[in-house]
């Protein structure tokens, strides 16, 4: 009893200094959350009445949105006269803006319309900084356009949250170049999730000046690579999953046994260059050398091929190959979906109509499809499938039948922080530190650290 | 002089009234300056301490409700396999980048160019100069210096070493902590330099004089009378370098971001990434009080240190 009231006064001289010097912004952002949403389905009715100011924050380094953003902007201000639309646009990758966004949401100054993963919806809606979407989609009739898959994918605790452009899946990418010096054949297909290994394999030992072999995405350097471009793929393909049945977070089992062993099999090896360990950014330059024939097999999102395209759209045609995932016993092929980089509103907006005409606009038919053309993603709402140019485009319908083999990741708001603990884990087994058994048993103490140990579970 | 020693001057004077007006001059100096420590040092201090015993979070469910929880951060910072291995991380990196990396580098450098200035050779500037330039260079510009050197595609180093058919060595995962050491080293070493350069001007030159018609040698010279005036200043110099150096994480960062596999992880970084990366600000601000308490153990040796020998 002492000690809390000990600490209860230590709070709150902390909080009086702490508010004296400027340092604590205002706290309890949940409690504005739920009445807002409320105010929503209201102020849909007084949509001719729109006014006053949108601020529209997203972050694009590649520049494949900014001339969609503005031109939505331009429409929505020429719809509503009194309406000003304010563009922050911000160059740098994904992750360091969503932890200044996160800064940002905790103060009061807030921007009306954001854009990140939809991976983050569980976190972002539990810790109150977005708005349900719920009163404004039901009032849309776009919203019909969106696939039931498409809906559950950015549905978190019954409600809406968020609208995605294009949705997320991935490709194993191979250089056939690359292969075809390594005496494989252009057209190759692993049978089994060995053939990956293998094939590396035969490129290291042809000996190719500059040319890795593989790359594996491992540790917190590899960011959300690390686990839905490595470790969340190849633990399906061994026939694990990430969560039981019961929701609870698998550690130690045979599955995650058999991706360390292949984890320690790639960096052992040598096939996966250990400095993607602590390169920053890793993926940048994987990216690029895959491009330029540097690297000869990475299994990576569809949405990089766009950067490739913008490069030589002939070159890469000619001389990428993109295959689905392999399983361990050679079963169908698969590959990883996601909900893709999503609009959203946040729950201090001032202005939630003025940002929600702003989202509808971003997510028109056309340009949803003209978006995903460039930055090719598969296209969140079906009508934008028909847009004859979208049809044309061979990788753009490979890669939206490919979403009928997709396995999607969780939508759980813990997903983050078991991304986190996977990257610890396999940091440990790339480094050569532990064996896979132990990295495996070392993932469990992760998991438990990141969301709990009476969440996670084991299998032997 | 302190505010205090000022009062002792007037053992009369009784009461607080008084005692403000006899020192006056004194509060209004210090004012200020007492203001700016409580603003930008103190509060965000207690603040950390504070959010120490909270789940305090940037985002999740956590963010919308933090909750007091007592010791538990303390608990689980004790329980944390991977914070043995932080602390070990930092010791090494500040005995190897600060004590002998910058500090003995620092001293070796201001007697070689102490002693050249003093015979007029003019080229130990050109050295003086080029160790100041690593140091005035922002740390982050330093730090992509660095990677451009030992990058495993593109660094200098490994360029030059496939000239000799040799190569190329994975610096960041052979050795990953000697790579940041250095690199630190390069950046901070003109900061001991530049203070010993100082004191190394203050010692009289008859005590070297007296000691060389004694006969003594070059080495007993610095070893009995140069080392024991310099010892207060090394302490001093000591205690501020392991201080910034416990609290580096820019060069780290930028080379290896700690890694691979925390290998270079150091208390700093490891309170960085469980705040801003884990978006766990309570246990972020536990780390950072650890290093706080550590950090104030380096301050209380040294300068007991340099009290008993000065």
């Amino acid at each position: 009893m002492n000690e809390l009231e000990r600490m209860a006064i230590s709070r709150r001289r902390f909080l009086q200094i702490a508010a004296a010097t400027g340092v604590v912004v205002a706290c309890g952002p949940a409690a504005t959350g739920g009445g807002a949403a409320a105010t929503g389905g209201g102020a849909a009715a007084t949509a001719g009445k729109i006014s006053g100011t949108v601020t529209v924050s997203y972050p694009d380094e590649a520049g494949f949105k900014p001339k969609y953003v503005e031109q939505a902007a331009a429409a929505v201000k020429a719809k509503f006269s009194d309406l000003n639309v304010k563009i922050d646009l911000q160059k740098i990758n994904s992750d360091d803006y969503y932890t200044k966004l996160l800064l940002q949401l905790d103060s009061n100054d807030v921007p009306d319309v954001t854009h990140v993963s939809g991976e983050k919806i569980g976190e972002l809606a539990d810790a109150g900084y977005i708005e349900p979407l719920d009163s404004y989609v039901s009032q849309w009739a776009d919203w019909s356009q969106y696939s039931d898959a498409v809906k559950s994918g950015v549905t978190y605790k019954g409600k809406v949250w968020a609208i995605p452009y294009g949705l997320d899946m991935r490709w194993l990418y191979y250089r056939k170049d690359d292969l075809q010096k390594a005496g494989l054949p252009a057209d190759w297909k692993p049978t089994n999730v060995q053939g990956i290994l293998d094939a590396a394999a035969a490129v290291k030992k042809s000996n190719q000046t500059n040319v890795i072999p593989y790359a594996l995405y491992a540790g917190p350097a590899g960011s959300g690579g690390t686990a839905n471009h490595a470790f969340v793929p190849l633990l399906w393909a061994y026939g694990g999953e990430l969560q039981d049945k019961d929701g609870k977070w698998i550690g130690d089992s045979p599955a995650v046994r058999k991706v360390m062993a292949y984890y320690a099999k790639a960096y052992g090896d040598g096939l996966s260059p250990k400095d993607i360990l602590t390169a920053t950014k890793p993926w940048t330059a994987m990216r690029e050398k895959v491009g330029n024939g540097q690297l000869a097999l990475l299994f990576e999102g569809g949405w990089v091929y766009g950067g490739w395209a913008a490069k030589d759209k002939a070159a890469t045609q000619a001389n990428v190959g993109y295959v689905l995932h392999p399983t361990e016993s050679g079963g169908p092929s698969f590959t990883v979906g996601g909900p893709g980089t999503c609009w959203y509103i946040t729950a201090k907006s001032k202005n939630k109509q003025g940002a929600w005409e702003t989202i509808k606009a971003v997510n028109t038919k056309d340009i949803v499809a003209k978006l995903n053309i460039e930055d090719p993603h598969p296209v969140a709402r079906s009508d934008s499938a028909d847009v004859a140019e979208f049809k044309a485009d061979p990788y753009l319908v490979a890669s939206s039948q490919a979403l009928t083999k997709a396995k999607f990741t969780p939508v759980d708001a813990a997903y983050p922080k078991v991304q986190a603990a996977i990257q610890k884990a396999t940091a440990r087994v790339a480094a050569g530190e532990v064996s896979p058994t132990e990295a495996a048993q070392r993932y469990t103490d992760d998991l438990k650290q990141a969301v709990g140990a009476d969440k996670v579970t084991t299998q032997s | 002089m302190t505010v205090a020693g000022a009062g002792a001057i007037g053992p009369r004077s009784t009461g607080l009234g008084r005692t403000l007006k006899r020192n006056r001059l004194y509060f209004a100096g210090l004012t200020p300056a007492a203001l700016l420590l409580a603003v930008f040092f103190v509060g965000p201090a207690l603040w950390a301490l504070g959010s120490s015993f909270t789940n305090r979070a940037l985002v999740g469910i956590d963010a919308a409700n933090p909750r007091f929880v007592g010791l538990d951060n303390y608990t689980r910072l004790f329980g944390d396999p991977d914070f043995g291995r932080v602390i070990v991380n930092s010791i090494v990196f500040v005995v190897g980048s600060a004590i002998i990396g910058q500090f003995i580098l620092g001293l070796g450098l201001a007697l070689l160019i102490d002693h050249a200035q003093q015979r007029g050779f003019r080229a130990a500037n050109f050295v003086y100069a080029a160790v100041l330039l690593a140091w005035v260079d922002p740390t982050l510009i330093a730090g992509f210096l660095w990677v451009a050197m030992f990058d495993f595609y593109y660094g200098s180093l490994n360029v030059a070493l496939s000239v000799f058919g040799l190569g190329p060595v994975n610096w960041f995962g052979q050795a990953p902590m000697l790579a940041v050491i250095i690199a630190n080293v390069w950046r901070g070493t003109a900061f001991t330099m530049l203070i010993f350069l100082g004191a190394l001007r203050t010692v009289p030159g008859d005590v070297y004089e007296a000691a060389r018609v004694d006969g003594a040698s070059a080495w007993r010279r610095f070893w009995d009378h140069t080392l024991p005036m310099l010892r207060p200043i090394a302490a001093l110099t000591l205690l501020s370098i392991t201080m910034s150096t416990f609290g580096t994480f820019i060069v780290i960062q930028t080379l290896t971001n700690g890694g691979p596999s925390f290998q270079t992880e150091v208390i700093a970084l490891y309170a960085y990434h469980e705040a801003f990366q884990a978006h766990e600000v309570g246990y972020g601000s536990t780390i950072a009080v650890a290093m706080l308490v550590l950090n104030l153990a380096f301050a209380v040796f040294y300068l007991r240190w340099s009290r008993a020998r000065a």
